[in-house]
């Protein structure tokens, strides 16, 4: 390269090497973005799960008082004098002079219904002190988020069963039974009670199908009637005998409690039902502090959500987004790899085939909602109706198929990821060398033979890397699924121990839409943010896992028939 | 093996093969099949609302000769009820024609009019002036599986009848009812009656009325409650109008007068439509004119909204009971279906009977009764399922009620029954390339300067990694980048913008300074490191955007006195959202970027070399190279590239889902947001009736996104093809 270092500025400029940085900047502000994008969700998200220390802040509120405020301090921001001076409609005096920026902190004190709000700002520069007391303890409540204080008594029936020290100590094996009750009685709601649910409706819906038929003095019809009766009787003296084992268990359930003292001296007893887990973060070594990360992400991957999806876990979510991920494979395979064939080893290239390339781009480009409004117009109210209207009609006028659910979510997302399955499978059938088919075909093989035992063998590296990438898609998407079949709170999974165990009409939870949810819908965003960004990080590496993985494939074909090209 | 078995296989070889050949073929067909039948259902969906309605004579139905005050078909529309003037109530079944039960009030009756908002209730004024609630009931049974309905007149009240004054004829009064509260107007010569009754409860004894009365200077001949009762018109067959003030409903008060005829034209008939808000007055030259109540400089004013012409004097006005519609009968016999908000004229039939003496629209539109003096009872069925909606109705400025001008305006639904639907397409068209438009205008030039920069600067190193790690951004799911944008980048933005606006300036000052000092750097060192700027460059776009947000606040206070928000009002005069176009264009920029990167750096890369090497050969710098030849040549498939980012813009549904406020404004200010077509969908779609007008409106909005991209998708991949030729022959 040629270069006078004694250039001026105009002749530097005229170089264009000045354009040629920029052009270089424009790659480094997208590397940056993205970068910057992953790792944003990446930090917030990891940190979710690591146990913050708990600080005790003194300082002076808004209102010149002092106070004590024990929590988390999530995050500091610097914002300008005149919005901070606005918002509190304080005068310049509160300010140091020439102070332009105020910094502020944003401080989970939990403790919501007990000693409200739950997030408070405080002010940097109001701040007395800042300790971390290694007894303040954190509890996990089954509602109402968190809370923070210092454990003073555990009660047992009421009456005192330790104090002060010795109660730290006693508080862990309480709620570890607690824990296991609180297991068991999922598993009779979960399994027991919704299975007794379920069986009864289906014993209704029997009788109004024999209704609808008519002619029910028949005797054969009376006897299937009786029976009907017999198992509902049944049924429902299970229901009563589960329910009573429930109450029992529900009894036990409250037996223990604890005394907490907030940070402002008052105390709250809190009985241990409420409570899910507690910790003490600061006494916590790194040691104690990592067991505790990775049982909450554990917790996180495997539990039930919780307060209108504020806490707990995401198992539903990820559940219902892998159901439905894999039942719009198992459709959208076969046609693609069909519609790839036909375009690359069966069709005369020409008119035709230019217009279903055109077709196949067209629906590459078309907007996601479009299908999502296709899919509810056409496959639930057209194709679920008319289904209900055959199969279903006992269960009228509340709808089987004809609404939003799993196999219209899977068949809508076939329908849109169909484009990129195909052409990924073509650009496969492209690079298979002809010498390939012709030695099929010379050794007597037929054009269908060749396809299954040559071609599609070989090929099969670029249809899985199409379906891959189909996958990542269809994981992603939102906007449709939010018309055809995704719900914020499915009460049952898609799969269950009831007949016929895969419920393909079933709405179903979704990664993406959990997202979009949590974090506009909630009544407690603040809250409910840092689960979000959860959520989104375990979005982000399912979809670059299975991007990277698609990538790699397609590697590894473009090398595989480098000797063989003809 | 034998001669038969090996046949067998063969013959089993064939049909396998066969067997393929169709399955595959089938498989291609069903791609186009896919693409036309998402194209072909929202047609289908979106047809109806274009098509005209449609009026046919229905059942005749023959019932006893009476002076007919009313007739009403029931809301499931299979009865109906006639009151008459001796004070009989019919029931009849509108399938059949044949008269059902029947109950005799006892008293004969001046007028009986439906009381709006209450399906079946009809208040009733006996010839000594007493005012008595009938309630028609239609109760359902099952009868061996058979439907059987058996309709019932009741008292609607326990009282007696209540005496409010004789009125002058049956227009010449009018009752309002909502809430609690029921009002009665009667005109009697100049004196009108108002009577209030508060607390009222169905089946239960009417409080006392209150009344007052008012002495009007002139004579009037038609008396119709305003909305919620507010006020009441008082109309002149000599076209002179009156509008008393009742927000004290004991208080009448005169506020407004004037004309509502045009020249000596004669008033011939009044109806209020839906709502009450907007009065229709026909005349005797056969206009009909829509007005309303506008909001002058100087008070409120009535003015003509649209008219619609008859064929002859108008002689009743018949308004539908759920929509802003209405049927005219005229002097000469013709029907006619109109509908206001739209400005349309629906369709039109010549009735065979002469005058008639009382009409309705059934409940839900589907059906014209009219009564004729001899008690012979003509329906007409209506078919009229999407009036409110027309061509221009949808893209063009409409005089809602109650605003003072036209406008363009989309607010689909309201918790109030009386509501006009506002389905104007174009803010959210408007609002669609809003987004589109800010979101490239960050993404073209970032996206095509670093396509260059990649396909032609870009160490082959580094590019490996660079691209497939730029592409994979367009993987990375959008409902992340709304989110982010929605609850990290705008709040972020709002509390730092001085500091993101100079990111504008700092940044290539930043990158410039960078080349500058490179370039005083020794050869031997810097070629070395030729092809990796984007690398050497990326700790500087870290370091400026700090610096940008360090200083933001030293600019916040030197530059903008204080408040960059406010400065903008002040100076700009544009007001500023959290959740505003700024944030959507740059997220949604993110989300665009990979792919115009991605189609671009393609089309650049794929610049035959000798193309490159020959004008270098000839002298040329790298630059000139760059500018005169390689993006010369490799334009269109920028363009394409372009193109297709676009229409994955427009059809972007999270980022501004989460990212804007959604209203539905038509202003560029980029810092307020939008409503989108595509968001628009996403919110409203769920909360749609199965085949309103609402819905099918949405399906347009859909189709409408559809053939966008379709467009743009197509034109990209035409001068794709195109190009491809081009570098084939080069």
């Amino acid at each position: 390269m040629l270069k006078d270092k004694t250039l001026g500025v105009r002749a530097w400029f005229g170089s264009g090497e000045p354009w040629i940085w920029m052009n270089a900047g424009a790659v480094a502000i997208s590397i940056a973005a993205v970068v910057g994008v992953v790792g944003l969700i990446a930090v917030r998200g990891f940190a979710h799960f690591w146990p913050a220390d708990v600080a005790l802040i003194d300082y002076v509120d808004s209102l010149g008082e002092r106070r004590m405020a024990l929590g988390e301090i999530i995050e500091s921001e610097t914002l300008p004098a005149y919005q901070y001076l606005e918002a509190t409609g304080k005068t310049a005096e509160d300010l140091a002079p020439g102070q332009i920026t105020v910094e502020r902190w944003l401080v989970k004190t939990g403790n919501r219904r007990i000693a409200p709000p739950d997030f408070r700002w405080v002010v940097a520069h109001a701040v007395t002190s800042v300790t971390y007391p290694e007894d303040a303890v954190v509890l996990e409540r089954v509602e109402w988020g968190n809370a923070y204080g210092y454990l003073r008594a555990v009660y047992e029936d009421g009456k005192v069963s330790s104090e002060g020290t010795a109660a730290w100590a006693d508080l862990a094996g309480r709620i570890a039974r607690v824990a296991g009750l609180r297991e068991v009685l999922r598993g009779l709601e979960r399994s027991d009670l919704n299975r007794i649910n379920y069986e009864l409706n289906r014993q209704r819906l029997q009788r109004r199908a024999i209704d609808l038929r008519g002619a029910t003095d028949d005797p054969a019809t009376q006897a299937t009637l009786a029976a009907i009766e017999a198992a509902e009787a049944a049924l429902r003296s299970e229901y009563d005998e589960v329910e009573q084992r429930l109450r029992a268990y529900q009894a036990e359930l409250r037996r223990d409690s604890l005394l907490l003292e907030l940070a402002d001296g008052t105390t709250e007893t809190i009985s241990l039902a409420e409570v899910v887990k507690a910790w003490q973060p600061n006494a916590l070594g790194v040691g104690g502090k990592t067991a505790h990360y990775f049982q909450a992400l554990g917790a996180f991957l495997t539990e039930d959500p919780r307060e209108a999806n504020t806490e707990g876990g995401i198992f539903p979510a990820i559940f219902g987004t892998v159901m439905m991920v894999l039942l719009m494979s198992v459709l959208v395979t076969p046609f693609g790899v069909i519609a790839a064939v036909y375009l690359r080893e069966y069709a005369r290239q020409g008119p035709l085939v230019r217009l279903i390339r055109i077709a196949v781009n067209n629906l590459a480009g078309v907007p996601s909602i479009v299908y999502g409004v296709f899919g509810l117009g056409f496959f639930v109210y057209f194709l679920g109706g008319s289904l209900d209207a055959l199969f279903f009609p006992e269960a009228l006028p509340s709808p089987t198929f004809g609404t939003p659910g799993l196999l219209w979510a899977s068949l809508t997302l076939a329908l849109l990821t169909l484009p990129v399955v195909v052409v990924s499978t073509e650009e496969g059938l492209t690079r298979i060398p002809r010498s390939l088919r012709e030695g099929s075909l010379a050794l007597g093989a037929t054009k269908a033979e060749t396809l299954f035992k040559v071609i599609l063998p070989v090929a099969s590296p670029s249809i899985l890397t199409g379906v891959i990438l189909a996958v990542a898609r269809a994981a992603g998407e939102v906007a449709p699924l939010m018309l055809v079949g995704v719900v914020k709170l499915a009460p049952t999974l898609p799969i269950d121990g009831n007949f016929p165990y895969v419920h393909l009409e079933r709405k179903f939870m979704h990664l993406g839409f959990h997202i979009y949810d949590v974090g506009f819908q909630s009544p407690n965003v603040e809250a409910a943010r840092p689960l979000v960004y959860a959520t989104a990080l375990l979005l982000v590496i399912i979809i670059l896992v299975l991007n990277l993985t698609a990538i790699l494939l397609r590697g590894r074909l473009e090398n595989r028939y480098r000797g063989v090209e003809t | 093996m034998t001669q038969g078995s090996l046949t067998a296989v063969r013959r089993g070889r064939r049909l396998a093969n066969t067997l393929t050949t169709r399955i595959v073929q089938l498989g291609g067909a069903g791609v186009i099949a896919a693409i036309t039948l998402i194209f072909l259902y929202l047609l289908w969906v979106v047809a109806p609302i274009f098509r005209s309605a449609s009026i046919e004579p229905g059942p005749r139905i023959t019932l006893p000769a009476a002076e007919i005050l009313l007739v009403e078909a029931n809301e499931s529309d299979d009865y109906g009820l006639r009151l008459d003037g001796s004070g009989r109530g019919l029931f009849f079944d509108l399938a059949t024609g044949t008269a059902g039960t029947e109950r005799d009030l006892g008293r004969a009756l001046v007028a009986a009019r439906p009381v709006a908002g209450h399906n079946g209730l009809y208040a009733l004024i006996d010839t000594n002036g007493a005012l008595g609630f009938v309630q028609a009931i239609y109760p359902i049974s099952f009868q061996s599986g058979a439907r059987v309905v058996t309709p019932r007149l009741d008292d609607a009240f326990e009282d007696d009848w209540i005496e409010v004054g004789r009125p002058d004829s049956a227009e010449a009064y009018d009752v309002h009812y909502a809430g609690q509260q029921l009002l009665v107007a009667t005109l009697s010569g100049r004196t009108v009656t108002v009577s209030q009754f508060r607390d009222v409860e169905a089946g239960l004894y009417l409080e006392e009325p209150r009344q007052a009365e008012f002495t009007v200077g002139r004579d009037y001949d038609y008396l119709v409650f305003g909305p919620r009762g507010l006020w009441l018109y008082l109309i002149s067959a000599s076209g002179d109008f009156e509008l008393l003030d009742l927000a004290r409903p004991l208080e009448p008060r005169s506020r407004y007068s004037g004309r509502v005829a045009r020249g000596d034209a004669r008033v011939s008939a009044v109806a209020p439509l839906l709502g009450r808000y907007s009065l229709i007055v026909g005349d005797d030259r056969g206009r009909v004119t829509q007005w309303f109540l506008v909001r002058e400089e100087s008070g409120y004013e009535l003015t003509p909204i649209r008219t619609f012409q008859t064929r002859a004097a108008a002689a009743r006005i018949v308004p539908e009971q759920r929509r802003k519609g209405f049927a005219v009968v005229d002097a000469e016999g013709t029907v006619t279906l109109y509908h206001a908000t739209s400005g349309r004229q629906l369709a039109e039939h010549r009735m065979e009977s002469g005058a008639i003496a009382a009409a309705s629209i059934a409940p839900r539109a589907g059906r014209l009764l009219t009564a004729l003096p001899d008690g012979v009872l003509q329906t007409y069925l209506l078919h009229n399922e999407h009036p409110e909606i027309s061509w221009s109705a949808l893209w063009s400025k409409v005089w809602y009620e109650g605003y003072p001008e036209p406008v363009y305006s989309w607010q689909s639904s309201s918790a109030d029954n009386d509501f006009e639907p506002k389905f104007s397409l174009t803010p959210l068209l408007f609002g669609t390339l809003k987004g589109a438009f800010y979101a490239l205008l960050f993404a073209v030039p970032v996206a095509v300067m670093g396509a260059l920069y990649t396909a032609y600067f870009m160490a082959p190193a580094m590019r490996r990694i660079v691209k497939p790690g730029i592409e994979i951004m367009a993987a990375l799911p959008t409902v992340i980048l709304g989110f982010l944008a929605g609850l990290w980048l705008a709040p972020l933005v709002e509390a730092n913008l001085a500091a993101v606006l100079s990111i504008l300036f700092v940044m290539p000052l930043g990158i410039l300074g960078t080349a500058w000092v490179w370039s005083r750097i020794p050869d031997s060192i810097s070629s070395r490191y030729d092809g990796w700027q984007g690398l050497l460059l990326l700790p500087v776009i870290v370091a400026t955007v700090w610096i940008a947000f360090a200083i933001g606040p030293w600019i916040e206070i030197r530059v903008f006195g204080g408040s960059t928000q406010g400065w903008i009002l002040e100076n700009l005069g544009l007001s500023y959202d959290q959740r505003n176009s700024l944030v959507v264009g740059l997220t949604m920029g993110l989300a665009v970027i990979p792919t115009i990167f991605s189609i671009a750096e393609d089309a650049v890369y794929g610049v035959p070399t000798h193309l490159i090497n020959g004008s270098l050969a000839l002298g040329a710098t790298r630059w000139q190279t760059l500018v005169r030849v390689v993006l010369l040549t490799a334009s269109p498939g920028i363009f394409s590239a372009v193109m297709i980012g676009l229409g994955r813009a427009v059809g972007e549904t999270m980022i501004v889902l989460m990212a804007t406020g959604n209203t539905p404004i038509m202003d560029l200010n980029i810092f307020e947001g939008m409503r989108t077509f595509a968001a628009n969908i996403a919110v409203e779609l769920p909360e749609s009736a199965v085949d309103s007008t609402h819905y099918r409106i949405l399906f347009l909005a859909a189709m409408v996104l559809f053939l966008i991209t379709f467009v743009f998708n197509t034109l990209a991949e035409v001068v794709r093809q195109r190009l491809r030729t081009r570098y084939g022959n080069l």
